[in-house]
């Protein structure tokens, strides 16, 4: 088990090669747009895409992954979610750097996907349990996320881990809340959330990818 | 004798079916069916492409009720479709009010999918399913938009649950799924800029099509305001654009000055202002 839990702390580690710093699920355009100006606005950003944007229905592809149905099916499911352009281009290049890496370190290959698949795919190879994986995923999703704003807003590396910590809950309700549903059976409410990525797309001067 | 299956029988039920087919270089009305308090109808138009209208005669959804609706566009057949009046999910004391929308596009087909707004009522309980199955070369317009509440009246949402599932799917995979979810959850962070943003009126605009993406160039700067937000973004033969409001009327104009460019013809009457 804690080897195990070793694998899938090194797969969603920033150090793991899938590019993550350089994609910010459009908070840059948000921070930009005075959105998010201190530690408060970043913790409660990250809490709307958690319990109502991404973070759920990506542990639920993640659940679903892990429960064994069909990749192709889940990964174009997946692809037909994302909200946007450059919110495809970030799920995808990720997924793929993600699944060629780990292909490199597993008995069995994992195939391209946008990452939740990908990951939840992997760890089909793993004995941990869904809700697990699912939280730690969801965990490096925000830290990524803390991690754009300490730079970007800009916030203190203290100030940024105390964000990340007091999501920890939200990370973990959500992950068990969510990841043994079916993705299609509860949705999204972060419409502004999804016009901040929309609107990066047209920023004058860009620094992350999404 | 007044047990729980007579209770049912007061609730609204209804389905209406429409099928049209190209023949003979027309667009062609092969079916209709109504049954209960769901209505389709064909207004007189003066143009090549049919308009079909449908209708919950039971003025709203509420909880038990099902309506369904569904149209087929043949191969090759051009339609706009739209509903008589904005749709309304009234208060639900229980059961949720279930409304199933089905549409089909056949080879090189063209649908334009353009209801009214759905206003959602304080303590409604509402699901909608609109699947959408495309066949290769087909193309679809579709806008949905969802009002919190009669604003006009001042009415405050306390509580309510809608879901609202929109998938579009091309030779039977899946390319644009939007699932909306406003519950007591989305309630609560309504006024958080990566939610609502406090706006109380809300629009997807879709477009899917192989040549979806030279859309954006055709409409151009977008018809911003301090009282409508619009985001557009285009990838892989999509094309979709959200929009948030404070008031449905201001939204409804912005909207319909997208349609107009994208579509460079007359709206439906319902939509014209």
């Amino acid at each position: 088990m804690n080897a195990d839990l070793l694998k899938l702390t090194q797969w969603l580690s920033p150090a793991f090669p899938v590019g993550g710093f350089a994609y910010s699920h459009g908070l840059e355009q948000a921070i930009d747009a005075g959105h998010l100006r201190d530690a408060d606005s970043l913790r409660s950003w990250l809490l709307a895409l958690l319990r109502l944007g991404a973070g759920r229905v990506d542990a639920a592809l993640i659940g679903q992954a892990m429960a064994g149905r069909d990749e192709a099916e889940l990964s174009d499911l997946a692809r037909a979610l994302a909200a946007s352009r450059e919110r495809l281009e970030e799920t995808c290049a990720q997924g793929a750097a993600f699944a060629r890496t780990v292909s490199a370190l597993l008995p069995h290959p994992v195939a391209e996907a946008p990452l939740p698949v990908a990951v939840g795919c992997a760890a089909r190879q793993l004995s941990l349990p869904a809700a697990q994986v699912a939280a730690l995923y969801l965990h490096a999703f925000t830290a990524n996320l803390v991690s754009a704003g300490v730079r970007f807003i800009p916030l203190g590396q203290t100030e940024g881990q105390q964000v990340l910590a007091a999501l920890h809950g939200e990370i973990d309700a959500v992950a068990q809340d969510a990841v043994t549903r079916d993705p299609l059976s509860f949705g999204s409410a972060v419409p502004g959330a999804d016009m901040a990525a929309m609107w990066h797309e047209t920023m004058d001067v860009r620094l992350f990818k999404s | 004798m007044l047990d729980s299956s007579q209770i049912r029988m007061q609730r609204a039920a209804g389905r209406a079916e429409v099928a049209i087919a190209a023949r003979g270089g027309r667009n062609a009305l092969c079916r209709l069916h109504q049954s209960g308090s769901a209505k389709a109808f064909l207004p007189k138009v003066h143009t090549p492409v049919p308009e079909v209208v449908f209708l919950n005669t039971s003025g709203g959804v509420t909880g038990g009720d099902r309506i369904g609706y569904r149209l087929e566009v043949g191969a090759g057949a051009q339609v706009i479709a739209t509903t008589q009046t904005a749709e309304r999910a009234y208060q639900s004391s229980a059961d949720v009010g279930e409304v199933t929308v089905e549409l089909s596009v056949g080879e090189g087909g063209v649908l334009e999918w353009l209801p009214q707004e759905t206003i959602l009522f304080d303590h409604s309980a509402m699901t909608r399913r609109t699947t959408v199955d495309l066949a290769a070369g087909a193309r679809f317009l579709m806008v949905e938009t969802v009002v919190l509440g009669r604003a006009a009246m001042g009415e405050v949402i306390e509580d309510l649950a809608f879901f609202d599932l929109r998938q579009i799917r091309r030779e039977g995979r899946p390319v644009l799924v939007e699932p909306l979810q406003i519950d007591a959850a989305a309630l609560g962070l309504r006024d958080h800029p990566a939610v609502f943003g406090g706006a109380v009126a809300m629009s997807t605009l879709a477009y899917v099509a192989e040549e979806a993406e030279d859309v954006l160039a055709r409409i151009g700067s977008l018809p911003e305001s301090d009282e409508v937000a619009i985001a557009a973004s285009a990838w892989e033969g999509r094309c979709v654009l959200r929009f948030l409001a404070g008031d449905a009327w201001p939204l409804r104009r912005a909207l319909a000055d997208v349609l107009n460019r994208i579509r460079g013809r007359a709206l439906p009457r319902v939509w014209q202002m």
